[in-house]
């Protein structure tokens, strides 16, 4: 298996998705904004979502 | 090759791939389509958290006042959740512990572990039951404002993802018994224990959430 195909990089990618809500958190923080908390969560949770799906292309693609 | 003469078919490759002895790779369709079930329960489940954070943020104090007592609402008075919450991360072990069971074949640590977790299963929603039955003596209802409809939509939505998973736990107890499954063909009981451990961390992440997170106290005039 290509090393870049590894199941646990799927994890890799779930956690990039997930900084992209902390990074809105962040931004909007930094700013003095009203602080969208549901967006934020939405965000963050879609990284775990993301995770999964990326755990399903990698794992599920054949090797040969 | 000698290689592929040991390769397994497509009818008989591992259900999780990666395992040592699947040389195709590739993922059952039964454990595929429980992945992107569970996919879709995260986004579910992210709604509704988003929902009681905004809730709680946009809130002068949390929790907030029971309009009817005129007091803060408060769960201090539940006896069951603790142990609950014990219970449902300990069947998340015995689940795997049946998994592993059948995976080399056992299939009397299979039946027995699957049993158990099956019984805490039912066990936990009665615990729950008993809870909001001594919530509703409290005055804690679902129109109770926000406070009531928050708790009672996510822990009932969780409640009723543990009941689905209980029904999918008897029919895998119901066939292990029958002797449908063995070490090569058990996709039905990796699916399910991918669901089980779903539904418990979600409990885990409710009950830091509802039990563990500090309230907020109301801002000074």
């Amino acid at each position: 298996m290509h090393p870049l195909r590894h199941p646990r990089n799927a994890i890799a990618v779930g956690l990039f998705f997930s900084l992209v809500g902390v990074v809105y958190w962040f931004v909007q923080y930094w700013a003095d904004f009203h602080a969208d908390i549901a967006g934020v969560t939405m965000l963050i949770l879609l990284g775990v979502a993301v995770s999964i799906m990326a755990y399903v292309l990698i794992a599920g693609s054949p090797n040969d | 090759m000698a290689s592929d003469s040991h390769a397994l078919t497509t009818q008989e490759h591992s259900p999780v791939a990666g395992l040592a002895h699947d040389q195709r790779g590739g993922i059952s369709n039964v454990v595929l389509g429980m992945l992107l079930f569970i996919t879709s329960e995260v986004m579910f489940f992210a709604g509704l958290f988003a929902a009681y954070f905004n809730v709680r943020a946009n809130a002068p104090q949390w929790p907030p006042l029971n309009v009817e007592t005129g007091e803060a609402f408060h769960l201090e008075i539940l006896p069951l959740v603790g142990p609950a919450t014990v219970l449902l991360i300990l069947s998340s072990f015995t689940c795997q512990f049946a998994v592993w069971g059948i995976r080399r074949g056992d299939r009397t640590a299979f039946l027995r572990n699957i049993g158990v977790t099956f019984v805490i299963g039912v066990v936990f929603l009665v615990m729950q039951a008993t809870d909001y039955i001594l919530l509703y003596e409290e005055g804690i209802t679902l129109s109770a404002g926000t406070f009531g409809t928050t708790y009672f939509t996510l822990t009932g939505f969780h409640g009723a993802h543990v009941f689905g998973g209980a029904i999918m736990l008897a029919v895998v107890l119901y066939r292990g018994l029958a002797g449908q499954f063995s070490a090569r063909h058990h996709d039905a009981v990796e699916a399910v224990s991918l669901y089980w451990h779903f539904v418990d961390v979600v409990w885990i992440l409710l009950f830091s959430l509802l039990y563990l997170l500090p309230g907020k106290a109301p801002a000074a005039v």
